[in-house]
């Protein structure tokens, strides 16, 4: 039997977050980062309200101690691939608001990125 | 002070981990399934169902996603499959990186690899663990809804059974409704109708499986 001792989901990303910005911030040598640009997809398992918690837990003591995220949420948007429509939806039900089928393929709401860091 | 580009997935390492945990089960040519549901939906028991069906014709493992206890492991090597247990201790969600550990105690090939998610319908869909496709189930007590509630799930699963399907004189569960709810998020959704505890809708489920096993074994 193998056993984890890890957390929540939003701690496991937390926890990569905060490595990538670490790795990112020794690259550019960067001793302090003040502000993480994080783009997030409406269409993700991730609330921002959870990862500012874990992050709050897991910045001490890292290149982020004194960093903040913002967050830029990216609606979902999505193509009907037969009438060709483009729109823009509120819940992720994958319907074509114009003509009704199902033909959809989602354009934009995955997101989950960084987009960039500031820092010195 | 300065802003410097990153334009990284958060997510970057588990995907890695995850296509390099893909590229090693396709060595194998095993065909990996990664099967989510709510706690409670039948998983454990339609996967004895699919043992049952294949054990004589295929080699199956069985790797079990449980926050603790070997309940399921226990259950499932009764019925003379290899299984693996991983206990999560607290997080919700199997990721690469704990699939990653199973594969070093993997010694011979398999034609079929179960993964049992822990129970959750929602964060072990954000996750790939090197699988090749991801199976929902939906049984019928939850609700025709849940496709609507959970969408993302629904949206990454090419397959989806639902279960208890005998039990649908006794539920409010509308079954063409449910099916309706799973094609909106995933238009090309494979759905079956089964019932584990009867065994009904496993010989048209299967079959189906069966025609994946044998494409996944030709490519090797």
């Amino acid at each position: 039997m193998i056993r984890f001792a890890n957390n929540m989901h939003e701690f496991s990303v937390t926890k990569s977050l905060v490595d990538l910005c670490n790795n990112e911030a020794k690259k550019n040598n960067f001793s302090n980062i003040y502000k993480i640009y994080l783009k997030i997809g409406k269409f993700t398992g991730f609330s921002p309200d959870s990862i500012c918690f874990y992050f709050e837990h897991l910045k001490p003591n890292t290149k982020c101690k004194d960093a903040e995220i913002i967050f830029d949420e990216v609606p979902i948007r999505i193509k009907c691939t037969d009438c060709g429509k483009e729109s823009e939806i509120e819940e992720p039900i994958l319907v074509c608001p114009e003509c009704g089928k199902m033909t959809i393929e989602v354009i934009s709401g995955r997101e989950f990125y960084v987009e960039s860091i500031e820092g010195e | 002070m300065k802003r410097i580009k990153v334009l990284k997935s958060v997510l970057v390492s588990n995907k890695q981990r995850a296509q390099e945990n893909r590229q090693q089960f396709d060595r194998m040519n095993s065909l990996v399934i990664n099967i989510i549901a709510s706690p409670g939906a039948g998983k454990t028991s339609v996967i004895e169902r699919i043992v049952e069906y294949f054990k004589k014709k295929r080699k199956i493992l069985v790797i079990e996603g449980d926050i603790r206890g070997q309940i399921d492991s226990k259950r499932l090597a009764k019925l003379g499959v290899d299984v693996i247990q991983i206990n999560t201790v607290t997080a919700c969600h199997l990721d690469a990186f704990m699939t990653a550990q199973v594969l070093p105690k993997i010694d011979k090939k398999y034609n079929l690899i179960l993964i049992e998610n822990v129970g959750n319908l929602v964060c072990p869909a954000e996750f790939e663990i090197g699988e090749d496709y991801k199976l929902a189930i939906l049984s019928t007590p939850e609700g025709d809804d849940k496709p609507m509630k959970y969408p993302l799930l629904f949206h990454l699963a090419k397959v989806v059974v639902i279960n208890k399907c005998d039990l649908l004189p006794y539920v409010d569960f509308r079954k063409n409704q449910a099916k309706k709810n799973i094609l909106r998020e995933n238009s090309k959704a494979r759905i079956f109708e089964v019932s584990a505890k009867t065994g009904d809708g496993f010989g048209k489920f299967c079959s189906f499986l069966e025609k994946e096993l044998n494409a996944k074994e030709k490519k090797g």
